[in-house]
């Protein structure tokens, strides 16, 4: 008697909770990372690019902005999101500025890379001591970040970049073909 | 034998909860600030590794934190300042054990919930046994009659 009253407790109890975690965990999309960073201010840089000038992230202001951490071992994720990047920076380029970030990466490394896939327009910082990967809690290359023209972070994309995604950011910034 | 079981087994969780007591209030012992760098890179998970904390590894994120956590270290930030330093930036995602109080006493929950569960059920088949002891058992009054009809077919 009193075990069937306590069998009935169960489904409320146990499987509704756990139904409920499958549920909800399942759907998620894990390549959507939560960042700390969405909503604050972009973390400041500063460094050389392949080409040996400077850059900071002080030179990103007034426009929205595009970080993609990069790297030449990255793949084939890197290499599949390369069109994209390049497809972007031709048709919103007067937009929207593009930054690559290198991860654990050797300046020839990153030029053989691009000399194979496509010269870029935009800078590329070196990064060689690593202090922006951990200042953006990047995990791996790619991840791309998304700032508006206030400088705050609105988005933090892991994984291979794709036009529907970039389509879908860019209006976000405000930012429409 | 079996009524030795209980007891000992309360010993044994009694001796447990002490040692943990014990070592709850033993004073915080001062670390060098290599050990201290240590202990909070032990503390931090590698961003490019499967499940090992940034003292365990030696990949090139592994070692900007370490970089990271020593610089701080020596700039006079209290280890706590460190720890939020890396969760700013990664999230809680960075820390290798949780810092949600239910993960912790959930467990705990779990376990005293199960073992009262299991206190009612073992007492309840107590009681269900000492209930009817008055009586015998089929299994007995079947073994009788046997026994019974055996000695009728001896005599």
């Amino acid at each position: 008697m009193r075990i069937t009253w306590f069998r009935w407790l169960l489904v409320p109890l146990v499987v509704v909770p756990l139904g409920w975690l499958l549920f909800t965990g399942l759907g998620r999309d894990p390549r959507l990372i939560p960042s700390p960073l969405v909503g604050k201010p972009m973390p400041a840089f500063a460094g050389t690019t392949l080409e040996g000038d400077r850059f900071s992230s002080a030179d990103l202001a007034g426009k929205p902005a595009i970080v993609n951490f990069w790297a030449s071992y990255c793949i084939p994720s890197c290499v599949e999101e390369h069109p994209v990047l390049l497809d972007l920076a031709a048709r919103y380029g007067a937009l929207v500025r593009l930054v690559g970030v290198l991860v654990n990466d050797t300046p020839d490394g990153a030029r053989g890379f691009l000399a194979r896939y496509g010269q870029v327009s935009w800078p590329n910082l070196l990064n060689a001591d690593g202090r922006i990967t951990i200042d953006y809690g990047v995990t791996g290359p790619p991840e791309t970040f998304f700032v508006d023209a206030r400088g705050i972070v609105v988005a933090r994309h892991v994984g291979p970049l794709t036009d529907a995604i970039v389509a879908e950011q860019l209006a976000a910034l405000g930012i429409t073909p | 034998m079996r009524r030795l079981v209980l007891p000992l087994a309360l010993a044994a969780l009694l001796a447990l909860a002490g040692l943990v007591v014990v070592q709850l209030l033993q004073p915080a012992q001062s670390l060098t600030p290599v050990e201290q760098a240590r202990q909070l890179a032990g503390e931090l998970r590698c961003p490019d590794c499967q499940s090992l904390s940034v003292a365990e590894s030696r990949t090139a994120a592994a070692n900007a934190i370490r970089r990271e956590i020593a610089e701080l270290l020596a700039a006079g930030q209290a280890p706590a300042q460190v720890r939020q330093h890396f969760v700013d930036r990664y999230g809680e995602w960075i820390l290798l054990a949780p810092t949600a109080p239910i993960a912790w006493w959930l467990p705990g929950a779990a376990l005293l919930v199960g073992g009262l569960a299991l206190a009612g059920w073992l007492l309840r088949g107590r009681r269900a046994a000492s209930a009817t002891t008055g009586e015998p058992s089929a299994g007995e009054a079947l073994r009788r009659r046997v026994r019974e009809e055996l000695e009728e077919l001896d005599a």
